[in-house]
């Protein structure tokens, strides 16, 4: 997190490439997510339930313990970790405190809350798919909006750099 | 220190609970916390209908672990630099453990395929280690960017 310490992430030669590339890598990983979660899991409610619970009509099994339990625990490993490194560049670029604290606020939370779903909707009711498809995309959506409004901040002059 | 990181911090904490929460549970399904567990779980059971591990499907398991890990815990013990001092210091051994119980938590499969049986008791020594310490460590950072965070609140 060398970043952190860097004062002029925006003017250094060496940070600005490598803070655009690491978010170009974050908004591609980011959208690619959504592309296979909706292949791997379904993110409609009727195809999450399928997989999920299973379709006697099309002899489709419902998913195992391990099956969610491995998805889950790799999930969260990638999000925290992808979650983290957005926030402090996020929080570096942005220059609105209030604004800066409130996304990322609303996007760990919605995160967070989208790992707490998932096992709810598999393990106690079918009433918790909807929520978590909702924040599934919440926290894509606004993951996606940090990095790409960090990758203009640190590409376009601000009126602060002037 | 911005405020945003230190909440950053908070929610990083958050999701290690529940990485060690899923990690805890898949361990326990898959194997529990018994010497006969831990034996079946490699070496295959009949009663079980369960197949011998082989050193490939270990190694399947073992290569995303030992990144994934040894990023967790460098960032995870990373984060004590910003501490006190006394955090910094009482956080030296739990990160070094981490580290050892890491290690043999990932290695001890290869071994107790290889007919190594101490490694049966060494897995689940391993594993509970590694669980109580990371937890711990959590703890410490959680309790001092609270800290941090309410003394920046104040002024």
């Amino acid at each position: 997190m060398k970043f952190t310490l860097v004062k002029d992430v925006k003017g250094d030669t060496l940070m600005r490439p490598l803070l655009g590339g690491l978010l170009l890598f974050i908004l591609l990983f980011l959208s690619s997510d959504i592309l296979y979660k909706a292949q791997h899991l379904g993110l409609t409610q009727s195809t999450l339930a399928q997989t999920l619970y299973g379709n006697e009509e099309e002899y489709i099994e419902p998913a195992t313990t391990d099956f969610m339990l491995e998805l889950l625990h790799a999930d969260i490993f990638f999000m925290m970790m992808t979650l983290l490194t957005l926030s402090t560049v996020y929080a570096r670029l942005c220059q609105n405190p209030r604004l800066r604290l409130t996304n990322i606020n609303i996007t760990m939370i919605t995160a967070l809350l989208s790992l707490i779903f998932l096992p709810l909707a598999y393990f106690l009711s079918a009433h918790f798919v909807l929520p978590y498809i909702v924040m599934f995309y919440s926290w894509h959506f606004m993951a996606l909006m940090m990095a790409a409004v960090s990758l203009y901040y640190l590409l376009m002059p601000q009126k602060s750099d002037l | 220190m911005h405020q945003s990181y230190r909440f950053a911090i908070i929610y990083f904490v958050l999701f290690g609970v529940l990485l060690l929460v899923s990690g805890a549970l898949l361990f326990l399904t898959k194997m529990g916390l018994s010497v006969e567990g831990v034996q079946s779980f490699y070496l295959g059971s009949a009663a079980h209908f369960a197949q011998p591990k082989t050193p490939y499907g270990l190694l399947e398991t073992a290569l995303p672990h030992l990144g994934a890990m040894g990023l967790f815990i460098f960032v995870l013990g990373h984060f004590m630099l910003f501490g006190t001092k006394q955090e910094k210091r009482q956080s030296i051994l739990p990160v070094k453990l981490l580290f050892v119980a890491a290690l043999v938590d990932i290695g001890s499969g290869f071994m107790i395929i290889e007919g190594w049986h101490l490694f049966v008791t060494l897995k689940i020594i391993a594993f509970l280690t590694l669980q109580l310490t990371a937890l711990y460590l959590l703890f410490l950072l959680f309790r001092s960017t609270l800290r941090s965070i309410t003394k920046q609140h104040r002024r």
